[in-house]
């Protein structure tokens, strides 16, 4: 019996990919893990990798939108019937899923994607992938298993831990059209319609305050002449500076649930990235675990990924917090949207040179404004207010959060 | 090294212990004149004459009986059981009194018996004349019990099992008794309750016994052309097990396929299948396979008796199943 391809889930809360182009057509022999189409989702493009080795005997959906689950294709031996495909309606409640939400079996039931979800929302894994997914920290929910009945295998472990699926190749359409209107919706800019349009809902408190940046600006400068092949920025100062209060604070790095207020345990700081195809939030790990440098390395690759499209799904989960930074313009403040389901997200502003007192002198200092956004339903004003201050007293003074 | 056949490495090592020792002897149905239903014994009795080569009445029960109170008595007695099958009519013997007495004594008697049995498919002998029911023996504490698969094996294990002051249940395989192979020039004991990597390799374990030794080894070439490195352990010794070279070579490779020609159901590898996945499983990245005959008694007939019991193509696509390639 020929073997259904199915629209794969990519990554967590993915619940439609759009066709982009085909690699192989009909009649053409294909070998298992040969790549078959280029997928654009909301988050990347990527290609998808065959599951099964035989002809492509045919493609159900040339291109377009199709919702994960699927069939979009078959392969099979020569000659082989194809079945009929009943155009499939999306998912029954596939709601967005943030990264930590537990998945309801009605969401995950969905035969073949790949995704090695059963339909009881269990993740189907061999017990040496889920002590490696455990040993590493990664979440075996996003990824993509390769074994019988797609259950997740050393292996894909393995390649998750190495950064998933090869990016599209260069030569890969870009999606973002350029100029001319209209602009027809790419899946990213829906993804970020959707998300803020959710964030509206959510009832949110600003609070602001004022760092003193000299001590920032020293350090900047003495780790950038001691090391100028990691350029260190004040963006990865303010990156181990948050990770820093958020642990001081932890009922900050929370996200607000139905039934319970999950707190996090690492400070998964997200940083607010303009791409060229869109906003998108790369996901620094563990940032209260790392040194300055580290957090620098990863920054920059991160930055430089998510400015070229090369973005894999999961470097845009998990994370717990958005620095949203627009202090290279001449924005002296601004209040950020919330990036659900995270409680809070602090948009920074310029540094400049303002005139402050001390001490009854009046004195000039390079002054940037942080304007912290928070979920109330998941933070009150005072321990906010509290993780603003240690935000504040840890840039005036780094060495507190270093 | 000379080169023995199955069959001359089990005589060599009756043979040998018998003539370095007046306590070893052995008896039963047919083993003199005949030289036993296999010819394993032939010429034995032109040796040892028929006080230490002795023919038996057809009464399995008896002379495992017989065979026991020599062995309490102080002797050595090796006792042949034509056809595994009939290990059935011996069982009362050997599970109630060889596998207790020593217990039951607090240690005053000891039982070093041997008892040789054979079977296997692969002739059309029916559903009679070539059960594998090593299993049973393996249930019962107080029992050793040995399944060799080589020349070299089943000489140097038989040597074990006779001065062993255990009974042991020592299981050959009928269709493995012309193969050759090298052996030492004297004989080295090997010791009961240690497996053997016949081949080594990274992405699969198959443990396999008796002639399934032979056809995982097979399967594992074919498997090798495909690039798949398979693993071939003997356990050799089924009970005592020695569990730790099994976990080991699946810690290492991770993925598991037991191989023997019984039947699958509460055949020996589901207890090798439990062991494993208590003590590797989180080494795991596949289910354990298990390769066996059909639940079925054995036909007569070759093609039907070819469709019940495994051999190399089944423990190959075992072997694909677990590294997700069938």
């Amino acid at each position: 019996m020929a073997t259904e391809v199915i629209l794969p889930r990519l990554g967590q809360g993915m619940e439609s990919g759009t066709i982009v182009r085909w690699l192989k057509s009909e009649g053409e022999p294909v070998e298992k893990g040969e790549p078959l189409f280029e997928l654009d989702t909301d988050k990347v493009t990527q290609e998808v990798e065959a599951e099964a080795a035989g002809v492509l005997l045919k493609i159900a959906v040339a291109e377009g939108e199709v919702p994960v689950g699927q069939t979009v294709a078959f392969i099979g031996a020569a000659g082989e019937d194809v079945p009929e495909v009943a155009p499939a309606s999306p998912e029954p409640g596939a709601g967005h899923r943030g990264p930590t939400e537990t998945a309801s079996p009605a969401e995950t039931s969905v035969p073949g994607t790949g995704l090695a979800e059963s339909s009881n929302g269990r993740v189907k894994a061999s017990p040496l992938a889920r002590r490696m997914a455990r040993e590493r920290g990664i979440e075996l929910s996003g990824i993509r298993g390769t074994g019988p009945d797609g259950r997740i295998v050393a292996e894909d472990v393995e390649r998750a831990e190495a950064g998933g699926p090869s990016p599209a190749p260069d030569t890969a359409p870009r999606l973002w059209t350029g100029t001319g209107p209209p602009v027809p919706l790419t899946n990213i800019r829906k993804t970020i319609a959707r998300r803020l349009t959710e964030a509206w809902q959510i009832p949110v408190f600003q609070l602001q305050a004022s760092a003193d940046m000299t001590r920032v600006n020293a350090l900047v400068a003495k780790l950038r002449e001691r090391d100028p092949e990691v350029r260190v920025t004040v963006t990865d100062v303010l990156t181990k500076v948050c990770a820093h209060a958020l642990m001081r604070h932890p009922e900050v790095n929370a996200e607000f649930g139905e039934d319970a207020i999950v707190i996090h345990s690492h400070a998964n700081v997200g940083l607010a990235v303009a791409a060229p195809q869109g906003l998108v939030v790369p996901v620094i790990q563990r940032a209260e675990e790392m040194p300055l440098r580290v957090i620098a390395r990863h920054r920059s690759d991160l930055v430089g990924r998510a400015r070229e499209n090369k973005l894999r799904a999961e470097d845009l989960e998990g994370g717990t917090f958005t620095i949203s930074n627009l202090g290279m313009y001449a924005v002296e403040s601004f209040t950020a949207v919330l990036n659900p389901p995270q409680a809070a997200i602090v948009a920074v502003g310029a540094t400049e040179e303002r005139v402050v007192p001390d001490q009854g002198e009046m004195v000039v200092r390079p002054m940037m404004t942080l304007t912290a956004t928070f979920d109330h339903r998941a933070v009150d004003g005072a321990p906010a207010a509290a993780f603003l201050q240690t935000l504040k007293e840890s840039l005036e003074d780094p060495g507190l959060a270093l | 090294m000379p080169e023995l056949t199955y069959r001359e490495a089990v005589r060599d090592a009756l043979s040998t212990a018998m003539r370095q020792d007046d306590d070893v002897f052995i008896m039963g149905e047919d083993i003199a004149e005949m030289g036993g239903s296999m010819g394993v014994t032939a010429g034995m009795l032109d040796e040892f004459g028929k006080e230490r080569v002795r023919n038996t009445p057809i009464s399995e029960m008896a002379l495992a009986g017989a065979a026991i109170g020599a062995a309490m008595q102080g002797m050595r007695p090796v006792a042949e059981i034509m056809y595994e099958d009939f290990m059935t009519l011996a069982a009362e013997q050997v599970v109630n009194q060889a596998a207790k007495l020593r217990y039951m004594s607090g240690g005053q008697l000891t039982v070093p018996v041997v008892f040789r049995t054979q079977g296997g498919a692969g002739w059309s002998p029916g559903a009679q004349h070539a059960q594998q029911l090593e299993a049973w023996f393996v249930h019962i504490p107080g029992l050793k019990v040995v399944f060799a698969s080589t020349p070299e094996d089943v000489r140097g294990l038989l040597w074990s099992a006779i001065y062993d002051d255990n009974p042991v249940v020592f299981f050959e395989h009928r269709t493995l008794y012309p193969i050759k192979g090298n052996v030492p020039q004297e004989i080295e004991p090997i010791p009961i309750g240690r497996a053997r990597v016949h081949r080594e390799g990274e992405d699969v374990t198959v443990i396999a016994t008796g002639r399934l030794v032979h056809e995982s080894l097979r399967a594992a070439e074919e498997a090798e052309g495909e690039g798949i490195s398979v693993e071939v352990v003997d356990p050799r010794t089924l009970q005592p097990l020695d569990e730790e070279t099994l976990v080991s070579s699946v810690k290492k490779t991770n993925r598991a396929v037991v191989a023997h020609e019984a039947v699958t159901r509460m055949g020996f590898g589901a207890e090798v299948a439990a062991v494993l996945q208590y003590q590797a499983f989180d080494w795991l990245d596949a289910p354990i396979e298990r390769v066996g005959a059909k639940f079925s008694p054995l036909p007569f007939a070759p093609v039907m008796e070819n469709f019940v019991v495994p051999h190399a193509a089944d423990v190959l696509a075992a072997i694909k199943r677990t590294v997700g390639k069938a």
